[in-house]
């Protein structure tokens, strides 16, 4: 069951994607903001009524105590991302891929972080200094034979 | 003889017939089918995803009746990183023909897809929407909704609602555009690696003819004055194919409208089949012939709401 999102927790995730990512509060022009069970946040094209929907839209966060991305959002608003960026080599986006935890060293600040390879947006990423933790969901992971 | 090479075999002497060159038929019918993909522009430049996927596959190849649409000798193309990352498709070429006819309605319309999952079609559609717009991708079942979820997902898809329901049961909807690309006997994918390997029998199509005709009968119901809906089949069977659409131009306020695509060999619909004649206007469907564009055969009307 899906209800608007209040303007104060809309408020909330923009901000932090401005503030962690960089990326610029417009993107979200023109979306409608729903919640969901457990606390996941989607955009979406308006609510009809009568039709009881399954989903609505992309979900692109959750919203426990804190925001966290969703891979659907880093891979969908990747080139919108300005920083807090982990750029791969081919042997890490394998491992990254099939589910692996990394142990990398990088200079971002430990939070939640856009994981790249190129400029290919490959998900979400958590980060605390020494070990990438993999945040993208189980039914994503891929043995990947051809980059 | 294996399971497959007797349905391939019932397949040729049931429709060679009806196709205009049956030596061609018979010999295309027996050759596999080579993975085709579409790029997904919402996320990322065509030109960039390509040349990156050169890198690892040059046999990549345009197609000349569809923009975003390739063929490739890989055979396992969703082991790829670009698959992964959603800025690619994988898509049999004659299951993007229906958005492509009526390509000029699905800009910023609202989109009733009947019967969805797993969501070939909504992706391809939501692309060339641009995101935006809306659409409601329908299915019946549970199982084939998580596949149409996992395909939104990856692919990035922002301006599509789910719903789970039985169309024929599906609350009265205004749309633009509807498509009901039904549930059928699948004799056309017969090319593809996992291809249907049952022999069906004539209570089977009847069976389907009545489902579909239920289905394109509750789209046409709910369809405002204007509206398009588009039928889609993917089997040579014409008791799914001009027989439903002979029943449901005669039985609801709807009109059969052209269908062009350039750069795509189709042939008419047929108006006859056994003991049954068709009206002369279900010649404006299309047929898709296997040998004609080295594709899957596919089966596709377009009607307008009088
Ligand atoms: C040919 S497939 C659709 C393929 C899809 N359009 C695509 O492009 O990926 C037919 C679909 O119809 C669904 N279906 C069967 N009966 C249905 C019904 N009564 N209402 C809604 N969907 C139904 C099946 O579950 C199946 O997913």
């Amino acid at each position: 069951m899906l209800t608007t999102l209040d303007l104060d927790k809309r408020a909330l995730i923009i901000d932090y994607c401005y503030e962690r990512f960089g990326i610029m509060e417009h993107i979200f022009d023109n979306y409608n903001w729903y919640i969901g069970s457990k606390n996941r946040i989607y955009i979406g094209p308006e609510e009809i009524e009568r039709l009881i929907p399954e989903s609505i839209g992309l979900c692109i966060f959750r919203l426990d105590r804190t925001p966290k991305p969703t891979t659907n959002f880093i891979q969908l608003f990747g080139k919108e991302i300005t920083k807090n960026i982990i750029n791969l080599d081919r042997d890490q986006t394998l491992d990254f891929c099939s589910g692996s935890d990394l142990k990398i060293t990088d200079s971002v600040e430990p939070g939640f972080v856009s994981i790249k390879y190129k400029n290919i947006s490959l998900g979400c990423g958590h980060w605390n200094g020494e070990t990438l933790k993999n945040q993208i969901p189980k039914s994503r992971f891929c043995k990947i034979n051809f980059l | 003889m294996t399971k497959t090479q007797t349905v391939k075999e019932r397949i040729v002497e049931r429709y060679s017939r009806l196709s205009d060159d049956s030596r061609k038929f018979s010999n295309i019918i027996n050759k596999p089918l080579k993975q085709s993909f579409r790029v997904n522009i919402i996320k990322g430049e065509k030109e960039d995803i390509l040349r990156q996927m050169m890198l690892y596959d040059s046999s990549i190849k345009k197609v000349p009746w569809c923009e975003n649409a390739f063929e490739s000798d890989l055979t396992n193309l969703g082991s790829s990183i670009h698959h992964f990352s959603g800025q690619i498709y994988i898509q049999e070429l004659t299951s993007m023909i229906p958005p492509l006819i009526v390509r000029d309605l699905i800009k910023k319309n609202k989109i009733l897809d009947c019967c969805a999952a797993p969501g070939s079609k909504t992706t391809q559609i939501a692309d060339m929407m641009e995101n935006k717009g809306h659409i409601i991708a329908n299915d019946a079942r549970h199982g084939r909704i998580k596949s149409l979820r996992g395909n939104l997902d990856r692919l990035g898809i922002t301006n599509t609602t789910v719903t789970l329901r039985d169309f024929k049961s599906f609350p009265n909807t205004k749309a633009d555009l509807y498509f009901v690309d039904a549930p059928c006997s699948s004799e056309g994918t017969i090319r593809k690696k996992n291809a249907v390997t049952r022999k069906w029998k004539d209570y089977d199509y009847e069976r389907f003819s009545r489902m579909q005709k239920g289905l394109l009968k509750k789209a046409c119901e709910m369809a405002p004055k204007g509206s398009t809906i588009v039928y889609s089949t993917c089997t040579f069977a014409p008791e799914e194919n001009e027989n439903v659409i002979n029943e449901i131009i005669n039985e609801e306020n709807v009109k059969l409208q052209n269908i062009n695509l350039n750069g795509l060999k189709m042939k008419k619909g047929i108006t006859s089949w056994k003991q049954n004649d068709y009206d002369k206007d279900v010649e404006k469907c299309r047929r898709i012939w296997p040998h004609h564009n080295n594709t899957d055969a596919f089966f596709l009307a377009r009607m307008e709401k009088c």
